[in-house]
């Protein structure tokens, strides 16, 4: 088994290039040549090893997905178009009307749309725990429960589940346990190891790097026993333990059109090959800017699981490899103040995204979760005082200067 | 030794063939994105090493790169 960086960079080798070319090509087609009826008949019934179409699969495409299987070790990953859509696609194939999934109200604000607004009308209970209270998760489990949803560290709350608690419960309850994982991706979080059994990630973010392209990954860890999970009874008699794959490949990421655009695979199979040296540098720009900002007089708070008072230190220091991902909120006095200092910067880019190479700013309330009222907003933790900060891989000292500058002139 | 394999009749010269030797035989590039049944069961990925063929065995390959569009 070769290093997390070693593996990013080289790969899977699949089949040699004609040219000898050392990077996967960018192989924009829709449709691939058989020599016989008989051929793409085979590759039609799954017995034959064959690209038919690629909304369902594609030459570049399968080699960034053969990469996140070796950097995550999962038994299999499906690229999809975004972290939203593997979401989507995992919870369609899991659950359904009449069943529920339990999660946190300290989602993403997409996430918790697509929960609240897009699946529900469908028919799918939602229900919603303290994840930080692994007894309550369990009362809030039943035979309906098709499976348990969080994220690695919530956004933009920061806070930090106990993933081996709350495995066990899952694995004791026979339900998968699915984590977002896109803020801190394989290279911080082995979730394998701490009992996760699916991990789905935005590579739009970490992954692409430079913010190019819109991605999704979701790894099936190979560690859930798939006959145990109703919708994929059939799935597990046919495909055994690639049953989610085969649920997703052949029905749910298939019918629904969720595919990754090949040139898009190709841009983050380019930045995985980097992630590890632009994670590293992230983390230690957010931790310094976090150590910063909570000693300046004009910042209220700072929540950065990082800094030794957030109540997530530890637990994040047991899961993380003492890293703490590249995303820290402050707060100041009021939304005013907030809208000030976000218009005084000059270098740190009023957008959201977040573990782009660029450091980034926004007020979450008004932007990602502006379509919830104020008692919403209290409910899942989104303060109108508050700032998220995405910190880049540029030089800690222009970021410094260019908060210090904001600051000094509210 | 002679097995069916999606269906088809192998002969093998080998004496001894795993199932990842029999991927290898017959060109499976990404045996991860296969799915093995020998003689209607399916093999975990960890055993294909373990697992050795005898003669009449039926194995099938499930692939997921194929299967159904337009």
């Amino acid at each position: 088994m070769t290093g997390f960086a070693t593996s990013s960079i080289h790969g899977v080798h699949l089949k040699a290039d004609v040219h000898g070319s050392l990077r996967t090509p960018v192989y924009d087609t829709v449709a691939f040549e058989f020599e016989s009826a008989r051929d793409i008949s085979q590759a039609f019934a799954g017995r034959k090893p064959a690209h038919t179409y690629s909304r369902i699969t594609n030459p570049t495409v399968e080699d960034f997905e053969q990469r996140i299987r070796l950097i995550s070790g999962g038994s299999a990953v499906v690229a999809v178009s975004s972290g939203m859509a593997a979401i989507t696609n995992v919870i369609l194939t899991l659950a359904g009307a009449g069943t529920n999934i339990v999660t946190s109200k300290h989602l993403f604000g997409n996430t918790l749309s697509l929960l609240e607004k897009t699946l529900k009308p469908w028919g799918l209970e939602v229900r919603y725990v303290d994840m930080s209270e692994p007894a309550v998760v369990r009362r809030a489990i039943d035979e309906n429960t098709r499976a348990v949803f969080l994220e690695s560290i919530t956004n933009p709350q920061l806070e930090v589940a106990d993933f081996k608690a709350i495995s066990k419960i899952t694995s004791e309850e026979s339900v998968p346990l699915i984590v977002d994982g896109t803020v801190t991706t394989p290279y911080l979080f082995c979730s394998r190891e701490f009992g996760v059994n699916i991990e789905v990630l935005s590579s739009t973010k970490y992954i692409s790097g430079g913010a190019t392209s819109m991605g999704g990954v979701i790894i099936d860890n190979g560690n859930f026993d798939w006959r145990k999970s109703p919708r994929l009874n059939d799935w597990a008699d046919k495909m055994g333990p690639l049953a989610l794959l085969g649920a997703l490949r052949r029905e749910v990421y298939r019918n629904v059109g969720s595919c990754l655009a090949p040139h898009h695979a190709y841009l983050h199979s380019l930045g995985l090959e980097t992630m590890s040296l632009r994670i590293e540098k992230s983390c230690s720009n957010a931790h310094d800017l976090a150590g910063f900002l909570q000693q300046h007089q004009r910042i209220s708070s700072v929540n950065y699981p990082g800094l030794t008072k957030s109540k997530f230190h530890e637990i994040a220091t047991a899961q993380f490899a003492k890293r703490y991902g590249g995303i820290l909120t402050f707060d100041l006095e009021s939304r005013e103040a907030c809208f000030a200092l976000l218009d005084n910067l000059h270098l740190i880019k009023r957008a959201t995204n977040v573990n782009d190479n660029k450091t980034l700013i926004l007020h979450p309330a008004s932007t990602i979760f502006c379509e919830y009222p104020d008692e919403v907003l209290n409910d899942i933790g989104v303060r109108q005082t508050m700032i998220r900060l995405s910190a880049g891989i540029e030089d800690l000292e222009d970021l410094r200067n260019d908060l210090e500058k904001g600051l000094a002139a509210l | 030794m002679q097995i069916t394999v999606n269906g088809e009749i192998s002969k093998l010269e080998e004496i001894e063939v795993n199932l990842l030797k029999l991927l290898e035989l017959k060109q499976v590039e990404s045996p991860e994105m296969v799915a093995v049944q020998l003689n209607g069961s399916f093999i975990e990925m960890s055993s294909y090493s373990s697992t050795y063929l005898k003669s009449g065995d039926d194995i099938e390959f499930l692939f997921f790169m194929g299967g159904g569009s337009e």
